[in-house]
């Protein structure tokens, strides 16, 4: 781990590098109010703004030209996102015009922040705890709108209040059972009684974050489906459908699509990762046969396939796997039975629509709740609930000091999560997913 | 040339153990007190041990000191507590015969070799270059000294109150010793004020034993002293009644005479052990309080009436009392008092105990803010071997939070400083399934014999105790039943070492107690395998060390709160740090990472590769 300043001056853009109305630089670290100033037309009312205001004029370079119309947003150091003294520029979206304004940052001192760096600082200047750390990387990573939601619940903290309600059932627990065990039996003679109620209710709550793992997760990285189906049965023609723009080739030749293509789309608020692959046949074409091989691959790590079949040629896959829809194409040339679409109408997309959230959410995989969503969070809960799992089913006659011991390292596990328990460990990994170190 | 190596302040319980380690790694040492004929005097409860206080006991002994064997030739009652709760939990107790103790402690004391007793009081140290060299005393002796260990109990400024009375002493009838206090607060250290109190002693033949229940010991006596072979000593029963409505009436209404609810007393007391006002006022809904009647020893008259601690005036205390059952006709002989006194803030030590301000000083017992014989002694005991071991310019033996309930303490201590009076709960202890009463000297007989800390016979007498284990677990093991082998069968709720010895009957030539470690040490294998992983999981922050000067000021983004918290407390590992109360978990990670650089720097500076 390297030495980590953490108020050296760093600016990124906050907003998508993409054209747009309206783009957000942030600006943080000592003195960036003055640097700023240099570049900037109104110098004295930027210099004297107080914290959490507005400021309008013009960026500049250091020659005066004038880059851009623009809002600075003035945070006082303790203030900030970062916790440091900090500007937010709020831009006109070129692209060239965000160049021009990085250019100029970096022209008074500024460096270009790091992957999470903003994050890295609010966390070590105490403004979030470690839940809410991860919920930014979240954001950052996210790739539908409604798990950035998720996240931006959970940096206001709501999967620490929940997990902090837990925290006082078990610690509730822990201390009817250490009163037994700092006192003597002629002073406290009752015997402890296991909360068998309270304790089943953690787990259920625990289980149910669990299980929020994998919605998350689906909701984070997308779900992979995989377009199947032999060559011609129009899967090329459903993928540019669903993409809703043309990228792939739509061709009648037998293998024009020669490899796969994959493509970033979302349904019913799911992210899903598209790939189409190339027509499962025997091939003697040297380069069309390795794709094919791939695309058996991707088929194999798909969480959805959806196999076409021309209802004409009714070439059914050789094996049916559970997390495989059958779907007939072409519907406005001829009806197959079951489920059925036309490429060309958009007949039949909104029930394939339907099937697919079905597939995609059943089993409670839904975002309707709070959610845990980092790997980390995912073990030390899993450990706990092991923990309660396990000391639910000891033997009632089990001594207290026994039962002290299960429930004193789930409370430890539950710390841990919100990350009020540190360890090397954990700031290890928090770390190198903020790219802090080398 | 010093007139001694250590000098011991103070002839209390941790003066005792202080003043004896340090003789027995052959320094020539001290004893200063105030009064020869108080050595290990029992202030409040006639009582040795007890939940955690029965395991520090037997750690004590395990690291040769003197308290355990002080208990087995002076108890009057012996009771194993918490029995039903746990192996892990339960704990020694033994009711004393105060006056055997205390006499059977002076004359330990004056049989020590290398040390001799001296009476008179301490006012000041002297000091030169920031250590101490000696002290001054009232009768205006300078006595030199290489280190001192200082023990005052509560007597430092004492002052007790009874009511509207108070005067300045340390306990009833015994003066205070005034002048240290103001020294050190001009010295510069963090004087506080504590206080504590003790119920009444009453008359045994004013009782009527018939309205209160008998509550006698156990028949086997399980020794302190891990030396011990066997105790024989006459047994006595203890009582127990209940306070009602009319008690609990006649505190409130004359809950303005006491000097706590007047503002007399400025010294924080211990919500744990609580006075008879306190918990009249804090559980309004309790009917009835459990009190105790313990004698004082075989012979005295005098009773101790646990639970009824107060600093009401002397009418009221008479009349309350006299609404128990068993208590209606009593008379009181000593009455109950509060006592306040100075205490000096534990953050200022180094875990060895010695002084952060004052180089060769160690404080150790009530002083550090704790309460209770058996921390007080535990304390002393480290302080003293400490010194010792300073003086032989060796590492000072600290013991850790996993290894020992005295870790745990002297951790607490000065880590997290105490606002009250300290006492040890089992529930401090993290890993107290591995902290048992019966394998203290297991954890810890080994490490003082290599400190220097006891003889070889200690020793020798826990290698025997080890290879009978060993026979034992082989005898057990050869036991087969249903296929299973009996270490097997053992793990089994049903199945008891009994249980087993009735069927192997060479097991009984084994004592009761080497069978019962075994037993309990197979039982829970299994939980302390799963106790090992926290173990480790705590380990991992206690093994990044914090160099001793490590700049806090340099490292950057920290908060100033917790700056200013490390920089007092200088913790030595980031584990410690991490206890510090207040310190954020954002600056824990910015340590983490500036004890890395600062390594990493030194490393590539003595040209070392990565
Ligand atoms: C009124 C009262 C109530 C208590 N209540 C409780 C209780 O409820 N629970 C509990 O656990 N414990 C209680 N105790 C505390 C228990 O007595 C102590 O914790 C224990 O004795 C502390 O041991 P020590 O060695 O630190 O000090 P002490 O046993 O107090 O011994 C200190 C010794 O040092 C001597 N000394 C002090 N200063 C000097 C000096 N400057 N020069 C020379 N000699 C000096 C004193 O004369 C004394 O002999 C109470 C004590 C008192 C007096």
């Amino acid at each position: 781990m390297e030495a980590y300043t953490t108020d050296e001056p760093i600016y990124a853009l906050a907003t998508a590098f993409a054209p747009s109305a309206l783009s957000v630089v942030r600006t943080s670290g000592d003195n960036c109010i003055q640097m700023i100033s240099k570049i900037f037309s109104s110098k004295k009312r930027l210099l004297e703004a107080k914290s959490k205001t507005l400021v309008h004029g013009y960026l500049q370079t250091l020659d005066g030209e004038r880059i851009d119309e623009v809002v600075l947003s003035v945070y006082r150091k303790g203030q900030g996102y970062t916790g440091e003294e900090a500007v937010e520029i709020s831009a006109h979206g070129s692209l060239s015009g965000l160049k021009r304004i990085f250019r100029a940052l970096e022209d008074v001192g500024f460096r270009k922040a790091k992957r999470g760096e903003f994050t890295f600082r609010a966390f070590m200047h105490g403004r979030m705890d470690l839940t809410q750390a991860e919920a930014v990387e979240e954001i950052i990573s996210s790739k539908s709108e409604l798990s950035q939601a998720k996240a931006l619940d959970r940096l206001e903290g709501r999967l620490r209040n929940r997990l902090e309600e837990y925290r006082e059932k078990l610690l509730y627990i822990l201390s009817s059972l250490e009163v037994q065990l700092d006192y003597a039996e002629d002073e406290i003679p009752e015997e402890w009684i296991f909360p068998e109620e309270e304790v089943d209710e953690i787990i259920t709550g625990l289980e149910r974050l669990l299980s929020s793992y994998d919605a998350s997760s689906l909701y984070r990285d997308g779900a992979k489906i995989v377009l199947a189906g032999s060559t011609n049965a129009g899967k090329s023609s459903l993928f540019n459908l669903l993409m809703k723009e043309n990228r792939a080739i739509v061709s009648s030749i037998p293998g024009t699509t020669r490899d796969y293509i994959e493509a970033w789309s979302d349904i019913r608020g799911i992210p899903i990762r598209l790939y189409d692959t190339a027509g499962l046949r025997e091939s003697a074409d040297e380069v069309e046969s390795e794709g094919i091989k791939r695309s058996e691959r991707l088929i194999e790590e798909a969480d959805l396939i959806l196999y076409l079949v021309d209802p004409i040629e009714r070439k059914l896959p050789k094996e049916k796997r559970e997390n495989m829809i059958i779907l007939y194409s072409k519907s406005d040339i001829e009806k197959g039975e079951g489920l059925s679409i036309s490429s060309q109408s958009g007949e039949g997309i909104e029930e394939l629509f339907d099937e697919i959230e079905a597939f995609l959410t059943k089993g409670g995989r839904k975002l309707d709740d709070i959610v845990i969503d980092s790997e980390r969070q995912r073990v030390e809960l899993a450990s706990t609930l092991e923990t309660l799992r396990t000391v639910r089913a000891l033997r009632r006659d089990t001594s207290v000091d026994v039962y002290a011991l299960y429930f004193q390292s789930a409370l430890e596990g539950i710390g841990a999560i919100t990350g009020e328990v540190t360890n090397e460990e954990l700031l290890d990994t928090l770390f190198s997913k903020f790219c802090v170190g080398k | 040339m010093k007139d001694y190596d250590i000098i011991v302040v103070g002839g209390g319980h941790a003066g005792i153990e202080a003043a004896s380690a340090s003789a027995r790694q052959g320094f020539s040492t001290l004893m200063i007190t105030q009064s020869l004929d108080a050595i290990g005097r029992l202030s409040c409860n006639p009582a040795i041990g007890g939940l955690a206080k029965g395991n520090l006991v037997r750690e004590i002994d395990a690291l040769g000191g003197e308290m355990g064997h002080l208990i087995d030739i002076s108890q009057i009652q012996f009771r194993m507590l918490n029995k039903s709760r746990g192996p892990a939990v339960q704990a020694p107790r033994a009711q004393a015969d105060k006056f055997t103790y205390s006499r059977n402690a002076k004359e330990l004391m004056e049989h020590t070799k290398n040390l001799e007793l001296f009476m008179d009081t301490v006012v000041d140290f002297l000091v030169e270059k920031g250590k101490v060299i000696g002290v001054v005393t009232e009768r205006g002796w300078k006595i030199s000294s290489r280190a001192v260990v200082l023990t005052t109990g509560t007597f430092m400024e004492g002052r007790i109150f009874i009511g509207e009375y108070d005067a300045p002493c340390g306990r009833l009838g015994e003066m205070a010793a005034q002048g240290l206090g103001k020294a050190l607060r001009e010295k510069g250290f963090d004087v506080g004020r504590m206080k504590t109190g003790t119920p009444a002693r009453v008359a045994a033949s004013s009782l009527d034993y018939d309205e209160m229940e008998i509550q006698p010991g156990d028949e086997e006596i399980v020794p302190f002293s891990f030396m011990t072979d066997e105790v024989t000593r006459p047994q006595r029963n203890c009582y127990i009644t209940y306070t009602n409505e009319e008690t609990h009436k006649i505190i409130r209404e004359n809950m303005h005479r006491s000097p706590l609810y007047g503002g007399k007393i400025v010294g924080k007391g211990p919500r744990y052990c609580p006075s008879i006002e306190d918990k009249v006022v804090r559980f309004p809904d309790r009917e009835r309080h459990q009190i105790f009647v313990e004698p004082e020893g075989i012979n005295t008259e005098e009773m101790y009436l646990n639970g009824l601690s107060s600093s009401l005036p002397e009418e009221v205390q008479r009349k309350f009392m006299r609404t128990l059952p068993g208590l209606r006709h009593c008379e009181i002989m000593r009455p109950a008092y509060a006592v306040e006194y100075d205490y000096l803030n534990p953050q200022d030590l180094l875990p060895s105990l010695e002084s952060k301000h004052l180089e060769n000083l160690f404080i150790a017992g009530q002083t550090n803010g704790t309460s209770g014989y058996e921390e007080a002694a535990a304390q002393g005991l480290m302080a003293g071997l400490n010194a010792g071991l300073k003086l032989r310019g060796e590492a000072p033996l600290i013991l850790s939070r996993t290894e020992a309930y005295i870790g745990v303490l002297i951790d607490d201590l000065v880590t997290k400083g105490t606002k009250e009076p300290y006492r040890m709960f089992t529930s401090r202890a993290e890993y107290r399934l591995s902290l048992r009463h019966d394998n203290a000297d297991q954890r810890l007989t080994r490490k003082a014999y290599e400190k220097g800390a006891c003889d070889k016979e200690r020793l020798e007498k826990l290698e025997e105790k080890l290879k009978a284990m060993d026979c034992v677990k082989e005898l057990v093991k050869s036991y087969k039943e249903r296929g299973k082998n009996g270490l097997a069968l053992l793990k089994e709720p049903e199945i008891t070492m009994d249980y087993i010895s009735s069927h192997v009957a060479k097991l009984n030539d084994y004592p009761r107690y080497i069978r019962n470690e075994v037993e309990l040490d197979i039982k829970y294998s299994g939980y302390l395998k799963r106790q090992e992983i926290e173990v480790d999981r705590f380990l991992k922050n206690e093994s990044i060390l914090i160099p001793d000067d490590f700049d806090y000021d340099a490292l950057e983004g920290l908060s100033a709160e917790s700056r200013e918290k490390l920089k007092n407390i200088r913790p030595h590992s980031v584990g410690q740090a991490q206890r510090i109360s207040g310190v954020r978990v954002s600056d824990i990670a910015l340590l983490m990472i500036g004890v890395k650089s600062a390594r990493k720097a030194k490393e590539s500076e003595n040209g070392s590769p990565e």
